[in-house]
């Protein structure tokens, strides 16, 4: 090896050492969260002399927790098909079509997206006030999707800008109906842009909490209710709660992201 | 019969109309109802009054600019170390670790599926007494320590920590826009690696490390969760002070004027380093 | 050549987009069966008249028959015609197989007889059977066009269009597709429309060509007509390296050149010729030992030679212009690189052009 190979490797192994810090740097809350779980003590102290998880069993049977599950669900349910549609079609105006207004367009999908997250919340508070529309979950739904649908957008753009428009003329060509197109040409290809669209819809909005603070009225979600019992004093169903966010959020995307490697390879048999 | 041009020039506006409508009721008009009530006069809920102007000298005449002050000088603080602490790690992901950099984004992109305070949570025990961190060092060497909780300097931590991927992610898509000829070109034109940097490197990914300035700079001007988690009562930053407007202290038109300035503050900075960009060349060029 | 029926005609056909004409007035007709090409550098609006022909665009003005019916507002799914686009457009996550099938699948054909079909076309375009369901993008580019040409075939189409599909394409696999092209022109009997900015190109494979400038039709007719009688200095310049020479109309029927203070002897003149271009091409161009071996003459320095496989392109420099000539690589000049030379032609062997 000469001196400018070892040179290289040499800086290529600090960059790996610095990536590698940061990521565990980045685990660290996550690792915390685990441990704290796995003792059955009402308190938490480290190292753990008193391993368990009976608090695990305590928040999957509680009620509460049932509960919470079902409101954070239905609006990250929602917000997810509204965002993808509408996202969809935003995504073809943003990177597909060549029109007057685009430019334009295109900041103010993004202005959003930087945009504080709790004054976006308390903005909406004071909007839904001044029409009159009482908080509860689905106020929240709309909440989150002013947040989401400009991120969807992005997501689907960024797909479509790859996307040669010469496909949907061709298959215009040979006869297909512009129905027939968009279900057999454009769908199909645009389909991983939408499904990772939809998979960030869906995790943004389980996961969120500035918006949902402010819009949910009477109705809590998970983030909210562990926000509420973490400020109140320690709970150790709070650290079981954290990393089954986390571990479900990990599974989702790691399995999504699967899904879409697996599908390309079998494709390409 | 409109001509096939005709209705390609239609069907940009024509795609373009749900999501633009959505965002006119859901976005922008909200951020004007905050406007309105910022006019109306200290301790009402209407909106339907004549505008006066005494919350915002009620703002610089009480101590919320301190708020101000703190949120940005907070933020900046953040900024500055997320652009040191990430360049490397986007480096390396664009360049140097191949077919690693997919399941290291994803790692890194993990987290930001879990809400902020879940995660800040987590610091917390791993940082207060007999957490963690303190609890290790206990139980190796019997020191013991006083918390880091509750100080600035672990609010910037936690700042770091949350906004890490929104400075990451961009500035990853920079330096991956930097053609490795050019780069190539310049060595073998004689250049040394710092010179290599500063010329093409960084002018070349500039539009991706301002994004990710933008980015992480706006959204840490908007922080609330670390410093109440992580802070306590130490450091009030200007969204705190909103909230407390709205909701302790019953005063949504002095909330609403608070929140204009920061928006005023976040907004210029966008249009300053949004309008310079053409993001059909960032976005597509991949 | 046997007069065969029109199957397209254009008359004055036009498109503008906002102040910009891209497509000036063009009058042409198509025979059923032909293998028409329209050539022009780019910009000069041939690939917008194949997609108006296509449907894809509208026309500004002007009419588009197809067998004496008039289908400019039929879109493009419903016309008898198929595209092969550039980019050839394959459908990325179809296989091969499906591809081809395509056409037929939407118009419900059963697939049964949607296979038999795609077998059949892939059989005639040399496709091995097993790449029925071979993934399009694992396919090299000889093969995505027969697969792109066997989709526009499926359903039998009257006319089939193709917008510059070989020129992404190394040399020799353009050369062999080529004459591929050819061959299924002659096979299918159908009405071919090509575009390509090559004249070269189009000189292989046409019946006939027109060559297109800045939305004009500037010259129609076939490979030898428009080689032999280009109409203009810009069509002999397209068809690659001529020898032009501004002259203008002297006494007693000669040509008159101001730039070299000599005149020539005419080839046939057009009417009211006053002045223009004498084209001379590389291989009438011969570089002589004496005066008297042709009768015009020019003398000059040799001041380069290009090896071109089987002839050698020699550059003579007279005054400000270089010459070019062209002979055989049997009859190769051997050390007069850099020495004076005698170049000459005949006027029978030059062509006058008005401008």
């Amino acid at each position: 090896m000469n001196p400018a190979e070892r040179s290289q490797r040499w800086r290529a192994s600090l960059l790996w050492a610095w990536a590698l810090a940061v990521v565990i740097f980045m685990y660290l809350p996550t690792l915390s969260l685990l441990l704290a779980s796995s003792t059955s003590s009402r308190y938490f102290l480290f190292p753990i002399t008193k391993w368990g998880f009976d608090w695990w069993q305590k928040t999957f049977n509680s009620l509460e927790i049932h509960a919470l599950f079902k409101t954070s669900i239905s609006i990250a349910l929602m917000v997810m098909v509204i965002a993808v549609t509408i996202a969809f079609f935003g995504a073809l105006a943003f990177a597909r079509y060549e029109w007057k207004g685009r430019s334009i367009y295109q900041k103010i999908v993004l202005l959003p997206i930087f945009f504080p997250q709790s004054v976006l919340g308390l903005a909406l508070l004071l909007w839904f006030n001044a029409i009159g529309i009482d908080l509860s979950w689905k106020s929240a739904v709309f909440a989150h999707l002013v947040w989401i649908v400009p991120v969807v957008t992005l997501v689907i753009s960024i797909q479509v800008y790859s996307f040669d428009p010469a496909l949907e003329e061709a298959a215009f060509d040979l006869g297909a109906s512009r129905w027939q197109v968009l279900r057999e040409v454009t769908l199909p290809v645009l389909f991983p842009g939408i499904f990772s669209g939809a998979l960030f819809a869906f995790l943004l909005s389980w996961g969120n909490f500035p918006l949902s603070l402010f819009t949910t009225g009477a109705d809590t979600t998970i983030p909210e209710y562990l926000y509420a019992k973490m400020v109140a004093g320690y709970t150790p169903g709070v650290p079981v709660l954290g990393t089954v966010s986390t571990i479900g959020a990990a599974i989702l995307l790691l399995g999504g992201y699967g899904l879409i490697v697996l599908r390309r390879r079998a494709r390409l048999k | 019969m409109a001509s096939a041009s005709e209705r390609k020039m239609r069907a940009g506006p024509l795609n373009a109309l749900p999501v633009a409508l959505f965002l006119l009721i859901g976005f922008v008009a909200p951020l004007l109802a905050v406007i309105g009530y910022s006019f109306m006069p200290a301790r009402t809920f209407s909106l339907l009054q004549a505008p006066t102007l005494e919350n915002y000298t009620g703002v610089f005449q009480s101590s919320s600019y301190i708020s101000f002050l703190w949120s940005l000088g907070l933020a900046a603080a953040t900024v500055a170390i997320l652009a040191l602490v990430c360049y490397p790690v986007a480096y390396g992901l664009a360049r140097v670790f191949g077919r690693w950099s997919t399941l290291l984004t994803l790692l890194f992109t993990i987290p930001l599926f879990v809400s902020e305070n879940v995660r800040l949570y987590g610091w917390i025990l791993f940082f207060i007494k007999n957490g963690v961190l303190l609890g290790s060092i206990k139980s190796m060497f019997g020191v013991e320590f006083e918390s880091w909780l509750f100080t600035e300097g672990i609010i910037v931590m936690g700042m770091v920590y949350v906004y890490l991927p929104f400075m990451l992610f961009p500035m990853t898509l920079g330096v991956s826009m930097v053609p490795v000829e050019t780069r190539d070109a310049a060595f073998d034109l004689g250049a040394t690696r710092w010179q290599v940097f500063k010329e093409v490197d960084l002018p070349l990914s500039m539009p991706g490390i301002m994004i990710g300035f933008l980015l992480s700079f706006v959204l840490a001007v908007g922080a609330l969760v670390e410093a109440k988690v992580l802070g306590g009562q130490r450091v009030i930053p200007i969204v705190h002070e909103i909230e407390l407007a709205f909701t302790y202290a019953q005063n949504w038109p002095l909330g609403a004027a608070l929140a204009v300035l920061l928006m005023l503050v976040a907004g210029a900075l966008v249009l300053l380093v949004l309008r310079r960009f053409d993001l059909d060349v960032i976005l597509g060029r991949r | 050549m046997t007069t065969r029926a029109p199957v397209i005609e254009l008359r004055q056909l036009t498109k503008s987009f906002g102040a910009f004409t891209a497509v000036n007035g063009i009058d042409l007709v198509v025979a059923e069966g032909e293998f028409f090409t329209i050539v022009g550098p780019s910009g000069s609006g041939k690939t917008t008249v194949l997609r108006m022909l296509a449907g894809l665009e509208s026309p500004t003005g002007g009419d588009i028959l197809l067998r004496g019916e008039r289908i400019n507002d039929v879109p493009a799914n419903r016309r008898p015609t198929c595209m092969v686009f550039q980019s050839l457009a394959l459908f990325p996550h179809r296989t091969v197989g499906q591809n081809i099938e395509f056409p037929l699948k939407i118009r419900d054909v059963p697939p049964e007889e949607r296979k038999k079909r795609a077998l059949q076309l892939m059989a005639q375009l040399r496709l091995p059977e097993d790449y029925y369901g071979k993934n399009v993008t694992k396919c090299s580019g000889g093969e995505r066009q027969r697969v792109a040409l066997a989709r526009a075939l499926a359903y039998n189409p009257d006319i089939l269009f193709f917008d510059e599909p070989l020129s992404a394409i190394d040399y020799k696999l353009r050369k062999t597709l080529e004459k591929e092209l050819k061959d299924i022109h002659r096979e299918t009997g159908k009405t071919f429309i090509y575009i390509t900015h090559s004249l070269e190109e189009a000189m292989v494979m046409s019946d006939r060509i027109g060559v297109m400038r800045l939305g004009h039709l500037v010259q129609v007719g076939t490979p030898n007509e428009i080689y032999t009688a280009p109409n203009s200095k810009f069509v002999s310049e397209f068809i690659g390296d001529v020898n032009i020479l501004p002259v203008r109309l002297a006494e007693g029927g000669r040509l008159q050149s101001d730039e070299h203070g000599a005149t020539f002897s005419a080839p046939a003149m057009p009417a009211n010729f006053s002045d223009g271009h004498l084209v001379v091409r590389p291989e009438s161009m011969r570089i002589i030992e004496r005066r008297e071996d042709a009768e015009n003459v020019l003398t000059g320095k040799l001041y380069n030679e290009y090896a071109l496989g089987s002839r050698i392109q020699y550059q003579v420099r007279v005054g400000e212009r270089v010459f070019i000539v062209e002979r055989l690589r049997q009859q190769a000049l051997v050390g007069r690189l850099d020495t004076d030379v005698l170049i000459g032609w005949n006027a029978r062997d030059s062509i006058l052009v008005g401008d």
